[in-house]
């Protein structure tokens, strides 16, 4: 297992977000975390990537504990993510975007940037290349040079990933891709998903579009209430009784188009 | 060289103006004084408008590269140029104690924090009178020199400042322009996101902390030696606030702009001070107008024109993509 928790156990002043939960991430595979609104997904992607300190259970990454890391070094072990709501640096342009993706992979510090120094400008250029082989991979090549501000939200979604790319991650945490997307766009980022899990990135997906889930995953986990309700391959998942009834009410159907 | 047009253009225009208008007052003194203020401006635009931090206590670090000079080379005889380097480790150690528990605040709870230091360093000025004369400052402090030249006239000291204020803007277009420097804009942009993409925030929050620092014990130190005097009052709470109007009128995150922002609030009330009593009111009547119609400052709003400009016309097929 590339990612395995166990126990795991936070709550937000008496309301509990994650409980008890179990489950592991396979290397190389598209594992989707499913559930209702409020089931705790975000939660649990914000326990993985540092962000919260879980009250109790273990959590290893690559054979590493990620418990009381710092996100900056959890990200150093292999781990990016994008966000649900974005979370790019509207500050900058397209291009630089990515290239901070690259951080964890350059090591220029502060006296070579002041001074310049010949390595530095090397580094520089390997850096300008590896955010751009992360940009085309995205389809975003022709927009580089734009100040990220400038784009369109459908582009900006594929800019987060183009960033948590440029990182070169062994797992990489999706939070709800297709959100906010058109059918088009949708379909697009369909193949993109592909397209990573192609080159061996394992992804961990939280998505509410169940067309999209259904098809891209190779496994999925299903929560409610911070726990583990089903796991399993999507078929599995679709035929399990405890699954159909807690989404009984027809919020999500799992019709494939 | 493209990426350093900019900076060999002023470069340019600095050493030509005390030739084109020799012994000119507003180029030679009230020039050499907002370079002076154009180093501070540049130094604290890299905390804040790169690295989106903001600091209400600046002139502390002015002051303390001042004070640390003053001291050291009046009471304690020490060399010049070895209490400037003095001035400037003790100025980025004290930076760099107080970088980690401040920087942990955010917004409104920095600014009041960065407040706090400022006029806390301004008291120990004024009552610690054995060591800073007090309210009175101290006097007598001797000039710089340099290769056996004392720096001891106007134009000499224009020709320190403006090379001192050239090496810092060139030493910061290169940070902003790298690995660090993008680190710093990515903290501005998203603290979260810079975390995830490897980032140690705290980290760099501290070195852009201890670098503005730095710059500003720099400028604290030649003026010491330029005014051959210092006071409390050139340290005070009201200098760290005209810093901060200097990079926000200048334009944010613009090493340029904040040069510009440093020489406009230095020449306008040279230059108002033909209103007389009117001077403050239209000084202040200036930064607002500025401020509601180019909230981006200067260099930012200018940027924005330009952007617009060359976008309308051809280009915008690539606007489809």
């Amino acid at each position: 297992m590339l990612l395995e928790a166990s126990g795991l156990t936070k709550s937000f002043g008496g309301v509990t977000a994650i409980a008890d939960l179990d489950f592991g991430v396979p290397e190389g595979l598209v594992y989707a975390v499913i559930g209702p609104n409020g089931a705790g997904k975000t939660t649990l992607f914000n326990i993985i990537s540092g962000i919260y300190r879980p009250d109790e259970g273990r959590l290893n990454f690559a054979g590493q504990d990620l418990i009381g890391r710092a996100t900056h070094r959890i990200a150093r072990l292999g781990m990016s993510r994008t966000f649900q709501n974005l979370q790019i640096f509207f500050n900058m342009s397209v291009l630089e975007n990515v290239m901070v993706g690259c951080h964890a992979r350059a090591r220029t510090g502060l006296a070579g940037a002041l001074l310049r120094l010949p390595r530095m400008r090397r580094e520089e250029e390997e850096i300008r290349q590896w955010a751009g082989e992360a940009l085309d991979f995205c389809d975003l090549g022709g927009l580089k040079d734009r100040q990220a501000s400038e784009l369109p939200y459908g582009a900006l979604k594929r800019l987060e990933i183009a960033r948590a790319l440029a990182a070169r991650p062994r797992l990489l945490l999706m939070d709800e891709p297709a959100a906010g997307l058109n059918d088009t766009e949708t379909l697009e980022m369909r193949g993109l998903i592909g397209r990573i899990r192609d080159q061996g990135i394992t992804i961990l997906l939280v998505e509410h579009n169940m067309g999209l889930v259904m098809r891209v995953s190779d496994r999925i986990l299903v929560l409610d209430y911070g726990s583990r309700l089903a796991e399993g391959t999507p078929a599995e998942v679709r035929a399990n009784p405890r699954v159909v009834a807690a989404y009984l009410g027809g919020e999500v159907h799992y019709a494939v188009e | 060289m493209k990426r350093l047009r900019g900076w060999w253009l002023l470069a340019a225009v600095l050493a030509a103006l005390p030739l084109i208008f020799p012994g000119n007052y507003y180029v030679i003194v009230v020039g050499a004084s907002a370079g002076l203020f154009a180093i501070l401006a540049v130094g604290l635009n890299l905390l804040m408008g790169y690295a989106g931090q903001i600091s209400l206590g600046h002139a502390a670090f002015f002051g303390l590269g001042a004070y640390a000079s003053a001291i050291l080379t009046t009471r304690l005889g020490w060399h010049p140029w070895l209490a400037l380097v003095a001035g400037l480790v003790v100025t980025g150690l004290i930076a760099y104690l107080i970088a980690r528990p401040v920087l942990r605040l955010k917004g409104h709870y920095l600014a009041m924090a960065t407040l706090g230091f400022g006029i806390i360093v301004h008291i120990l000025l004024v009552q610690t009178g054995g060591l800073t004369g007090g309210p009175d400052g101290i006097g007598g402090i001797p000039p710089l020199s340099l290769f056996g030249w004392a720096i001891d006239s106007d134009e000499r000291w224009y020709g320190v400042i403006v090379a001192a204020l050239l090496l810092v803007v060139l030493l910061a277009l290169n940070l902003v322009d790298s690995r660090t420097g993008r680190a710093l804009r990515a903290l501005h942009g998203s603290e979260v996101a810079a975390g995830l993409m490897g980032i140690d925030t705290a980290a760099a929050k501290t070195s852009v902390f201890v670098l503005a620092a730095l710059t500003a014990g720099l400028a604290g130190s030649l003026f010491a030696h330029q005014q051959a005097f210092v006071s409390p009052d050139s340290f005070n709470f009201f200098v760290s606030i005209e810093l901060v109007t200097m990079v926000v009128l200048g334009g944010m995150a613009s090493t340029y702009g904040a040069i510009l922002g440093a020489l406009i609030l230095t020449f306008l009330p040279e230059l108002l001070v033909v209103f007389e009593d009117y001077e403050v009111l239209i000084f202040g009547a200036i930064l607002m107008l500025i401020m509601i119609f180019l909230p981006q400052g200067i260099v930012g709003g200018l940027k924005d024109l330009w952007r617009a400009a060359r976008r309308r016309p051809g280009k915008g097929s690539q606007d489809a993509a």
